[in-house]
Order: C-alpha cells, then structure tokens, then sequence
C-alpha cells in the first residue's frame, strides 16, 4: 500500500474530544458483541416469525435495543447510546448481512431516541426510571419505524398492541437487562476508570 | 456458531468485480434511497423489479456466487412471509365491509385488498435483504471505514476505533466456544444468559488493551496520514446514477 497521500486533521475539539480512546474501544466493542448476538437474535425471532399475532414474537425485540442502553450506562458521554446501537447494527449489516442496510437505519433510529433521554438529563442521572425511559423511548423509535418499513397495513389495534409489548420488551430487556450486566461486569473487575 | 460464519465474505473476485470497485458509501447511498424509495409505495411491482435487479447485478456485476447468495437470503424468506401473513390477517382493510372477502380463518376475515398489500410488503423485505446481501457481499468494512474518514470526514478516532473492534468478531467465536466448553466441563448447561457476561468480560479487556497499545502509538493524538487513499472515481457516479434512474423507472411501474 502506498504511504502518506494527505493529512487528515486532528480529531476536532469538540464536545466528543472528552472521549478517551479506552471510551471508543470498550463502546464500539460492547457494540460489536451485540452485534453477534443480534445475529443469534435475528434467527430466534425467526423461529416465531408464524406466531400470529405477531405480538406474540414481540417480546423478543427489547434485546436489539440493550448496547443504546448498556453502553452508556457505563461510558456517560455524549454519544455513546447512538455510536454503540450503530456499530452493532453495522455488524448485522456488513458482516451477518440480515436485514441489509436497514439495520443502519433501524440502529440509528434506535440509538438516536435512547441518545435524546440521557441528553435531556444533562448526561447525569442513571436511575432505572431514567434507563427504562431511555429504553422505551427507543423501542418507540423501533415500533415507528417498522410500522412505516413492514407493518403499513397492520390495524390501529395491532399497531397500539405492539408497542405495549415492544415497550415491556425493552423495560425487561435494555434497562433491568442493562443493570444486571453492569452488576455482573462491576463484580468481574472490567468496569475500572469506568462511572458505572 | 463457527467463526467462518461470522468473518466476512469477501473474496478476491467480488472485491475487483464492477459492483467490489464501487466505494461502499455509494452503495450504501444506493441501498438507503432504494429504502426510502420501496417504503413509498404499497405495490408489489416496484420492490420485484429492485430485488431482481439487486439480485441480478449482485451476480453479474459483483461476481457472487449463486450459492453463496442464496445461503444468505434463505433465513430471510421466512421472515418476510412472516411479516407478509401479520399484514395478511391483520389488515386495515379487512374490517372494511366495502372490501372483497376472499376467505375467513377463523374469526378473522381476510379481504383481496389485504392479499395486495401483504404482497407488496413480502416483496418489499425481499427488496431490502436483497440489496443488502450484494452490499455486504461485494463492500469491505475496511474500505468503508476508510471511505467514512476520507470522503465522508466522520472522526477517524471513532472510524477507526470501530474498526479494531470489528477485529474482535473472529475471537468472540473463539471466546464463546471456550466459555461454552467451561460450562461443559463444570456440568452446566451449554446455552445460558451468564455466556453473555462472559463474552463482555473478555471483550472489554481485549478493548482495554487495544487501547493502550493504541494510544502508545499516538493513536489519534496528532495530524493524521493516510495509508490507504481513497478517491471518488467515474465509476462511482455512474452506479449511483444508473441505481437512481432504475430506482425512479421502478417507483413509476407501480403508479
């Protein structure tokens, strides 16, 4: 390969500079092994995808929603709900290839209602209302999206019934699912230097 | 889960095929106007003119294997007709005393203007998981990611953190193999949500050291050179034109 073909500048001073590289890593990690379990997930949901009403596969959705939740629980900064809900979906997108590039529309979606909840507490309360707000904000984000994308014909009915068990799903799965990962992560040792 | 699976499958032939040359942020570009395009419009005509096409270049103009591709989109027919049968039975028009009754099951009445509409979304996922096959088959994230920094001025300290996580994927199989082998030898059930936290743990020290021998090397501490230079090429104004010109020819068919 060739050598030095331009500069790039430095990474700008922005409200982002106050990312460690040890930030980016562990948040693009954590994303990343959502990432594989999204593709596990993908093929449990899969497994229900006759279960009629669809609700009854539904259940299962919070798990998509877990690193826009986990992963600032433990970074707290600016960013890391959206950065961790993309670097996740980008794996399902260039490396396990389910739903193609909508992954990266859904995961920006995702990770972008979870990001506006913590930006609205200024960054600085990590109560489990606070996460389950997150998460359900998320999952509203979720059911939108899917409603325009796959379910346009669906009933009013079924429309409101999904998004009672989407957002029960996320509650269970992103917020108490998020702080039972921190337990168990705080009591392994990784979680050093870390506010979590 | 075996490794293999999850390691990209980006061989030689589709990497310097016509669609492999393509910058990946142009067919990026391509599959997310395509999306927004097929989320347009409810007949089943437009997404099966874009899935075959998807389909069709992927073979030809990215050198993918038929086999290879169809491995791919396999799991995903199932879901569409999943998401097919919920529009079916549980249509807005179905109520509608005005639509045409096709056939009862059970308590529910399913309506011709349901069959249509159903039709259109099957169609419509086998569009998008069709696109997306090709793109993942025919783009290397390197490249992306290069791409992103590039031309797309997305922070390189982000880009290419991302990318040395993405290294990770190849030892998350190991690493769950090994924690599965663990619960064996201890008598535990192979499959247990407890796997997850073991896989955490693992990746975070792994990104933890990464990161050290990272900013050893001054890792995003200065002005940057650049190893691998990417340009935008004709190439790539073409694809994005004719992929614009067959996604508008596709959304009129449906009119």
């Amino acid at each position: 390969m060739s050598t030095a073909a331009g500069a790039q500048p430095a990474a700008s001073p922005s409200r982002f500079a106050a990312w460690r590289t040890r930030d980016i890593l562990v948040t693009a990690v954590i994303g990343v092994v959502f990432g594989v379990v999204f593709w596990v997930w993908n093929n449990v949901w899969a497994a229900f995808a006759f279960l009629q009403p669809s609700v009854l596969q539904d259940w299962v959705y919070g798990m998509w929603l877990v690193p826009a939740v986990l992963a600032p629980l433990i970074i707290r900064k600016p960013g890391a709900a959206l950065f961790a809900e993309m670097v996740a979906a980008s794996i399902s997108a260039l490396l396990g290839s389910q739903w193609g590039p909508d992954t990266l529309l859904s995961g920006f979606i995702q990770g972008m209602a979870a990001e506006l909840v913590f930006a609205a507490t200024g960054y600085r309360r990590w109560s489990i209302g606070v996460l389950g707000a997150a998460a359900v904000a998320s999952a509203v984000g979720a059911w939108a999206h899917d409603w325009w994308l796959y379910y346009a014909d669906v009933s009013v009915e079924l429309q409101a019934l999904r998004l009672v068990v989407m957002g029960l799903s996320a509650v269970g799965f992103a917020a108490f699912g998020s702080v039972a990962l921190v337990r168990s992560l705080r009591k392994a040792g990784v979680l050093e230097g870390f506010a979590a | 889960m075996s490794a293999a699976m999850l390691v990209p499958d980006v061989g030689p032939a589709q990497r310097d095929s016509l669609l492999g040359r393509t910058n990946p942020l142009v067919k990026l570009g391509i599959a997310l106007a395509w999306l927004i395009g097929l989320g347009l419009t409810l007949d089943v005509r437009p997404p099966l003119v874009l899935a075959i096409v998807a389909l069709v270049s992927g073979l030809l103009a990215g050198s993918i294997r038929p086999r290879v591709l169809l491995w791919r989109l396999a799991p995903l027919g199932l879901a569409a007709l999943g998401i097919a049968l919920t529009n079916l039975l549980f249509s807005t028009h179905n109520p509608d005393p005005l639509a045409a009754e096709l056939f009862r099951v059970g308590p529910l009445r399913v309506t011709a203007e349901a069959v249509a509409a159903a039709a259109g979304l099957g169609a419509r996922i086998i569009a998008i998981v069709s696109v997306g096959g090709v793109f993942a088959l025919t783009s290397d994230a390197t490249r992306l990611i290069d791409s992103l920094v590039q031309l797309a001025h997305v922070s390189p300290r982000f880009a290419y953190g991302t990318l040395a996580a993405y290294q990770a994927v190849p030892r998350l199989a190991d690493d769950l193999a090994t924690l599965r082998g663990a619960r064996r030898l201890r008598g535990l059930r192979e499959w247990h949500p407890r796997l997850l936290v073991g896989m955490l743990v693992r990746a975070i020290r792994h990104a933890e050291q990464l990161s050290i021998a990272m900013d050893a090397r001054g890792f995003g501490s200065g002005p940057r050179s650049t190893c691998r230079p990417v340009a935008w090429t004709p190439l790539d104004a073409a694809v994005g034109a004719i992929a614009l010109v067959i996604l508008v020819a596709a959304l009129l068919l449906g009119r």
